[in-house]
């Protein structure tokens, strides 16, 4: 058994989690010693009635809003964040709450970055710039896959430079994640599908990564083990509460285990399609795990096998390599079995990415910082491969 | 004490790796690629070297030019750090990545562009030891 020469496991998100928190999270907030609020969320989920529930939450704990800032839109900008952050600090806001997906509670985190220090974003660009902790911030996920209400990283798309910028600080790291899977029943069968393999892909990247540790494995193991057990599930039968408690769980682990390990090739090309092609983030990555978990194979064979025992494959008589084979196949058998129930597409040319496109997909994934992270160094010619096997 | 008695020290060591560095045609080309303007920020003792591979060469037998001292250029990537830290790093003892977590080196600027680097600079970390002999600084080896 070998363990990494360094790694380090630091926490600074309380997470609370309870079915129908989101409507009474007071005894948290009043830890955080804050007054007036500043909502960060998506115009639609307006027609679900969360951000109304959360800001009632806010209200009676005593907490004023100082504002709603609905204007998230998927990959948000560099300019959407400075003006979130201007009305925050004209609001007069101590502290950010993001309510919505993965977007919402990365612009928070933006906002909440500025609110605090001011400048402009990009003057944050880079990895642990910040010297001192930013104005309280809490996420509350609407989606489960994102994981982004535990992660130190926000990712921001600056359409100046035609690329997402990455600013990197333990100090961007929420205070407060409050899971509650009542929020997430109502989640369409596509989204729930694409959003849950977004956490599968977090936890097994996470889990052969070059950073990975013992703690971010035990995490990432458990999340695999939940995602293989619920996910369809929780497409099928979306009311189910336990269900989705599940998934919400499996989402929060898996982004505890990616933030210290990162994430790798299969996240390179899915931020490359999303970038070039407007791919919806977890479908990329649903499409291309199975391939760059073959990429990876032979770097990670015991890993990949144990991957495929988390996932509940009876691997009891086979070979490493044929376990982790499996593996590889349970997720593709998955995939299709979810564009069956949920109109996941099962390849890239399902969603519009044009066959021409694909170098320069693959010239662009190269560019990810993901791709360092993984176990296996990355080369374009091979990515490229990947990319038209998946088409 | 670190490593460098002072800031001219710091330039002698480290400036004797860029300069060979900037004229490899194995390692020059690949970082020129880049196209970057990156700043080294040194503490105790403090110093700052900037590499320009962003724009053309002083002269035909580099790949890009390097300066010694403040400058004015405008830099895409401020690293910044202790002086003893940028030595282990070229001697290839400091995992870069675990450095940035650690915040013994802080990284203002693309990320990405940074860590794409690190291929392109592994085999100075065999060379810089041979630089240090060189030029007769064999104590600060580790």
């Amino acid at each position: 058994m070998e363990f990494p020469d360094f790694f380090q496991f630091h926490l600074p998100t309380r997470i609370v989690f309870g079915k129908g928190l989101s409507a009474d999270f007071s005894a948290e907030l009043a830890e955080l010693k804050v007054t007036r609020a500043f909502l960060v969320t998506e115009k639609f989920l307006h027609t679900l009635g969360i951000p109304e529930r959360v800001m009632t939450a806010l209200q009676a704990a005593g907490v004023a809003v100082a504002g709603c800032f609905d204007e998230v839109v998927p990959n948000s900008e560099v300019a959407l964040c400075e003006r979130g952050a201007e009305l925050a600090r004209k609001a007069g806001a101590d502290c950010v709450v993001a309510v919505g997906g993965g977007s919402s509670i990365d612009t928070a985190k933006a906002i909440a970055l500025l609110l605090s220090e001011g400048g402009r974003l990009l003057d944050y660009q880079g990895a642990q710039t910040l010297t001192r902790p930013l104005k309280p911030m809490v996420a509350i996920p609407t989606t489960a896959g994102t994981g982004s209400e535990v992660t130190m990283v926000a990712v921001i798309n600056d359409p100046e430079s035609e690329s997402k910028i990455s600013l990197v600080d333990r100090f961007l790291t929420p205070a407060l994640a409050v899971l509650d899977p009542e929020l997430t029943l109502t989640l369409p069968k596509r989204i729930t599908a694409a959003t849950g393999m977004d956490a599968l892909t977090h936890a097994v990247e996470a889990y052969v990564d070059i950073e990975s540790s013992p703690f971010s494995d035990a995490l990432a193991a458990q999340a695999i083990r939940l995602v293989s057990k619920l996910l369809l599930a929780a497409v099928t039968e979306g009311g189910d509460v336990e269900v989705r408690s599940g998934m919400q769980i499996a989402s929060t682990l898996a982004g505890v285990a990616f933030n210290h390990s990162m994430v790798g090739v299969v996240h390179g090309m899915a931020h490359a399609l999303g970038g070039m092609c407007h791919v919806v983030h977890g479908e990329a990555n649903a499409m291309m795990l199975p391939f760059g978990m073959e990429y990876n194979l032979d770097a990670r064979e015991r890993k990949f096998a144990e991957v495929a025992r988390f996932m509940g494959i009876d691997t009891r008589g086979l070979s490493e390599r044929d376990a982790a084979l499996a593996g590889i196949d349970h997720v593709r058998q998955l995939n299709q079995k979810l564009h069956e129930l949920a109109g996941l597409p099962t390849a890239l040319s399902q969603v519009g990415v044009p066959r021409d496109k694909l170098a320069s997909v693959a010239g662009l994934a190269m560019t990810d910082g993901s791709m360092f992270y993984n176990p296996r160094e990355v080369v374009e010619d091979e990515v490229l491969g990947m990319l038209e096997r998946a088409h | 004490m670190g490593f460098f008695r002072d800031e001219e020290h710091l330039y002698r060591c480290l400036g004797g790796l860029f300069e060979k560095v900037r004229r490899d045609p194995a390692i020059g080309p690949k970082l020129a690629a880049a196209g970057l303007v990156i700043r080294f920020l040194y503490e105790e003792p403090d110093g700052q070297i900037t590499i320009d591979v962003k724009n053309p060469p002083d002269s035909s037998d580099t790949f890009f030019t390097t300066f010694y001292g403040k400058s004015d250029l405008e830099p895409d990537v401020l690293m910044t750090m202790k002086a003893d830290i940028g030595h282990r790093f070229w001697l290839g003892k400091i995992n870069l990545v675990a450095a940035l977590t650690r915040r013994q080196i802080v990284a203002k600027g693309p990320i990405p562009k940074i860590l794409k680097l690190l291929p392109a600079i592994q085999p100075t970390y065999a060379m810089y030891p041979e630089i240090l002999k060189e030029l007769g600084e064999d104590k600060i080896l580790l």
